[in-house]
């Protein structure tokens, strides 16, 4: 009953829309819930409006936040396809995904789709094509705690595990791959940090 | 929510002499004063020599059952918990991740993707939907089990007439237009 009480004294402090300036945070020393409550942190981030754009500033791409929770799956082994689509073109990933053989491709793609119809629909989003996975997470969900038979009347406790998967699309072929570090680099890098060594505290 | 609290004084003074009482007695046992006399055996028997026999007994029975007690020693087991460094250096090593597949086409026909070794998903499932309906014509062209006739069967669409090719053959009539993957002899 405290938490909630906060909670409702502080409800006014944290209005709806908040502008994305930087200099407004949020009160972290303060916990306003408790761990059993949902956290419904991703599905706010769709909320966020940015200040309108100076006529010389580069056109800000439109990012698109979608989440599926409680899904009936291991979030270890949900990790690997979101592993696998991380960085990809949103086609590339349906496809990647349609030809999985995971229980998880099946609810990933789903998502995926979802978040491409609200992408054109209600977030301004020319072509549905256009948009690459910059961020795909899992989550861990309610976990159960059930008992398993063994032979002999023994029994032990197994754990019915839940996991939530995050998605953030933005609008824009998706980044070049970043080029894997030679030896050369490290080397050129080694020699960079010689160079940077200076004496302090003299003249 | 109101608590009543009565004031706990008086049981709580009997409670703290209860233990305080109990607390004596076992440390100084002698000197309580008299009330309760010191513990004392109250009758003397020779006791059999039984310690000397249940130290042989024991050793004994140690050694008669060594191999189960020592196969059990030496089981494998872990040593040190795995740090979660380590666990994600397996869990993530590259073997383990999914490969990305490049064997994915589009198929020419309806466009939806297939695999390059395999039948496209979705013309496949039409023609598993034809296959049924056309069985389930035969079906009930024979009427029951064990009537299938001994010649060959034809399947024709509207406006189709049976040719000369088709002349002792079972014929089977679709009220439909004929598929383009269907082709006709």
């Amino acid at each position: 009953s405290g938490a909630a009480w906060a909670r409702g004294l502080l409800s006014w402090a944290q209005p709806e829309r908040w502008l994305a300036s930087g200099s407004l945070l949020p009160l972290s020393c303060i916990h306003t819930s408790t761990s059993l409550q949902k956290s419904m942190k991703w599905e706010k981030k769709n909320r966020i409006v940015y200040p309108p754009q100076l006529p010389g500033e580069p056109r800000r791409p439109a990012e698109i936040y979608h989440c599926r929770r409680e899904i009936k799956y291991s979030k270890d082994k949900m990790w690997y396809l979101a592993k696998l689509i991380k960085g990809l073109s949103i086609d590339q990933a349906l496809a990647q995904l349609e030809f999985s053989d995971k229980k998880g491709a099946k609810v990933i793609r789903e998502v995926l789709l979802e978040a491409q119809e609200m992408a054109v629909r209600k977030h301004n989003v020319e072509f549905k094509s256009n948009l690459h996975i910059a961020e795909s997470q899992t989550g861990r969900g309610r976990y159960v705690k059930r008992v398993r038979c063994h032979g002999k009347g023994m029994f032990g406790m197994m754990k019915i595990s839940r996991c939530h998967y995050f998605v953030k699309l933005v609008e824009g072929p998706p980044p070049p791959p970043e080029p894997p570090r030679t030896g050369f680099d490290q080397a050129k890098e080694y020699v960079q940090q010689l160079r940077n060594r200076t004496l302090v505290h003299t003249l | 929510m109101a608590v009543l609290v009565r004031s706990p004084l008086p049981r709580l003074r009997a409670l703290l002499q209860r233990c305080w009482g109990r607390l004596e007695r076992s440390l100084w046992p002698g000197v309580f004063g008299g009330q309760n006399p010191p513990w004392g055996p109250a009758l003397a028997v020779q006791g059999l020599a039984l310690v000397p026999q249940g130290i042989n007994d024991a050793g004994e029975s140690s050694a008669e059952a060594p191999s189960l007690l020592e196969s059990i020693v030496w089981m494998a087991a872990p040593k040190q918990r795995r740090t979660i460094e380590v666990n994600r250096c397996r869990r993530r090593h590259p073997t383990k991740l999914i490969e990305i597949k490049r064997n994915i086409d589009v198929c020419p026909e309806c466009g939806n993707l297939k695999q390059k070794h395999v039948l496209c998903g979705y013309c496949y499932a039409k023609v598993k939907e034809e296959t049924r309906l056309i069985r389930m014509e035969i079906h009930r062209k024979e009427g029951g089990p064990f009537n299938v006739p001994a010649v060959e069967t034809v399947v024709l669409y509207e406006g189709e007439k049976p040719t000369e090719k088709d002349e002792g053959k079972r014929i089977i009539e679709r009220a439909r237009k004929r598929p383009s993957w269907f082709v006709q002899n």
